[in-house]
């Protein structure tokens, strides 16, 4: 691509992205300072933003103050991963039948399914709970796996379609002249040709996952084993005193199996915003 | 066989009507072009034939079975798109194999079949690459090769040369035209270029706003238009259509005026048209010969090599062309004349309609 900008509006540029990284970054960076430093350092008056007694010590001492650590970050990766795995598998299908089919009530229900997503979870609460001790769902994965789907299908329709839609329809239509059925198509033609999209998609899928199981967590599930990580992370709030350090070491152990997931998928992500040249 | 037979095939839009009651028959093995402008219907009736659009009224007959509600694949057709439509994802192996994937051939015969079809189109050694890796004519060749592993019945193409440049087109028309040989299959053939469709057809058809306006042979065609429009859109440079007024109608013909008051005697068919009508005379620029007739300003003269294609206005503003020989010694802004051949020139009547030729040649080929 072309050099389009002027030295003046990349230095404008790199401004503005320091000033937006910074203020993303700056809790990351406060949470590692905390965890790093012995706890009633962090109490101290007046302020030290610096000291110099630094220690990994709270890495280890987590593990011991709360025993199920491991488990809740594995939850955290299951729950998140069952619902992503869950939604997509609803979503492919019902995007391309949004992207491509004409049926009664087509736009009412997209418009129906974004405000649906209006409501957060939190006013759907009771009778969500209500739903799960009928269906004797409570305190099992489930209680957080299926309000999970339930609200992030919606927006993965609303992403996905519109990726779909951009797939040239020729290639369909020469599949099915050609003598191919609409599965065998999505499954040879349009899905391969969505990667990108669905990368995005999932990735979208797992952050909003990711985020909401505190919620159905503390709601629908009092069993200790099943607790996803933030839930888990309460332990760390004692009787006497809160182990700031220890938590904050316990967050991004817990966020650090993610983060590299990302950084891995990080160019499928940018390939997927420029993929999808299928013809001239 | 594979004859292809259309009905009164219509088609609505919602409440526009695209197609009027297209009747037609085509002939085993023949190769036949549908040329119109743009807009005309002549992609909604080759969707028609492939099933993927559903005709409103009439009957599709292929090979003498009624297939109006066929799946594609069991009325025996295939397509090549516009743009192609390659798998970008797969390799030209797969993206020819895809059919008979479908079909779940048995590898080894799907191996030959591919093969034979890469061999036909010189792609053998293009099987590993992806699309992406091609020239553009490589990719329409992909494209060809994907639609004759099945061996189709009837082939159907919709402007697959259209994305091409000029000299590729050339090359690819020959093509083409050898493959239509070698596979001895019915084509039908889709495109808004009058040269694609007089040097590749046996037979075309002219569409104009959802009818056909013709139906014959390329010299049928150029020789014996059957309307104002057809006549217009045959030949190149374009038939000149000049504003007459009938003087006379006699045994001989009609005798008409021309702008710059020339007055001639076409030997015509009158029909229906009296003295004073107003007609159009129709000469094509190859026919204008430099002799007493027209008066004509030159305006801008093409000079080709071989022949000087001139522009000018006859008296009164109505444009003429004029195919002289390559050295005429004409400047722009010259006055000259121009002879009309009585007996090359073509006469229609207000409605379009063309007033039969006498004298016309007998039709080459
Ligand atoms: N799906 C559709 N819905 C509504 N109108 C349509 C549809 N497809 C085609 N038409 C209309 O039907 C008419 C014929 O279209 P068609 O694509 O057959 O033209 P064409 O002769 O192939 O033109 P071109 O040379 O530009 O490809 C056009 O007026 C077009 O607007
Ligand atoms: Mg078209």
């Amino acid at each position: 691509m072309m050099d389009r900008y002027t030295f003046l509006q990349k230095v404008g540029i790199y401004i503005a992205i320091a000033a937006f990284l910074t203020f993303v970054l700056l809790p990351f960076f406060e949470m590692f300072r905390v965890s790093l430093r012995p706890l009633d350092h962090l109490m101290s008056t007046p302020f030290r933003f610096w000291s110099d007694d630094f220690s990994f010590a709270a890495y280890k001492q987590m593990w011991i103050s709360v025993p199920l650590l491991g488990r809740y970050i594995l939850n955290s990766i299951f729950i998140a991963t069952s619902v992503t795995t869950l939604t997509m598998i609803v979503v492919i299908p019902a995007a391309y039948a949004y992207a491509r089919l004409q049926f009664p009530f087509k736009a009412i229900s997209l418009a129906v399914f974004l405000g649906v997503n209006m409501f957060t979870g939190a006013v759907l609460l009771i009778p969500l709970y209500r739903v799960l001790r009928t269906l004797g769902l409570l305190n099992t994965y489930w209680a957080m796996i299926i309000p999970g789907v339930a609200f992030l299908i919606p927006t993965g329709i609303w992403l996905l379609r519109s990726y779909l839609e951009k797939i040239p329809r020729e290639l369909e239509e020469a599949a099915y002249v050609d003598g191919a059925s609409r599965m065998y198509t999505l499954r040879r033609v349009v899905i391969p040709l969505a990667v990108p999209g669905l990368i995005v998609v999932a990735t979208s899928v797992f952050i909003g996952a990711y985020a909401q199981q505190f919620l159905f967590a503390i709601a629908f599930n009092n069993q200790r084993e099943y607790q996803p990580l933030p839930a888990g992370i309460f332990e760390f709030v004692g009787y006497q005193q809160v182990t700031w350090n220890e938590m904050m070491a316990a967050s991004l152990t817990g966020i650090l199996p993610v983060m590299l997931i990302f950084l891995f998928l990080q160019k499928y992500l940018i390939a997927g915003l420029t993929a999808g040249a299928v013809k001239e | 066989m594979a004859t292809l037979d259309l009905n009164n095939i219509s088609k609505s839009f919602g409440n526009t009507r695209v197609l009027h009651d297209i009747d037609l028959a085509i002939r085993d093995k023949e190769f036949v072009v549908f040329v119109g402008p743009s807009g005309c219907g002549k992609s909604t009736l080759l969707r028609i034939i492939a099933g993927l659009e559903e005709a409103s009224a009439g009957k599709i007959v292929i090979g003498g079975t009624d297939v109006s509600n066929a799946h594609p694949v069991d009325r025996g057709i295939s397509m090549v798109f516009q743009s192609y439509a390659l798998y970008p994802h797969l390799t030209v192996f797969e993206n020819i194999a895809f059919p008979l994937r479908v079909q779940k051939l048995a590898d080894a015969d799907l191996r030959t079949r591919v093969g034979r079809a890469a061999e036909i189109l010189q792609l053998t050694d293009k099987l590993d690459l992806k699309p992406g890796q091609l020239s553009g004519g490589q990719r329409q060749r992909v494209a060809i090769g994907r639609s004759i592993v099945r061996n189709p019945k009837v082939f159907l193409f919709d402007e697959p040369l259209s994305n091409l440049d000029a000299a590729l087109r050339g090359d690819m028309r020959v093509e083409l035209s050898q493959l239509h040989r070698s596979l001895d299959a019915t084509m039908v053939y889709v495109t808004h270029d009058q040269v694609e469709a007089m040097t590749m057809a046996d037979r075309i058809v002219v569409l104009n706003k959802g009818r056909i306006e013709q139906f014959g042979t390329p010299m049928e065609l150029y020789h014996h238009p059957a309307t104002k429009f057809v006549a217009g859109f045959i030949g190149q440079p374009n038939m000149n259509l000049l504003p007459a007024t009938v003087k006379s109608v006699t045994s001989s013909g009609i005798t008409a005026v021309l702008p710059g008051d020339a007055v001639v005697t076409l030997p015509v068919e009158p029909g229906t048209v009296r003295q004073g009508d107003q007609i159009e005379v129709g000469i094509r620029p190859e026919d204008l010969v430099a002799a007493k007739g027209l008066r004509a300003t030159v305006q801008v003269m093409e000079r080709l090599g071989g022949v000087s294609i001139t522009y000018g206005v006859l008296p009164g503003g109505t444009r003429i062309c004029a195919a002289l020989p390559g050295d005429t010694p004409v400047r722009e802004g010259d006055t000259i004349d121009l002879g009309v051949p009585v007996d090359a020139a073509h006469a229609f009547d207000q409605s379009g309609a063309v007033l039969r030729r006498r004298n016309a040649p007998q039709i080459a080929g």
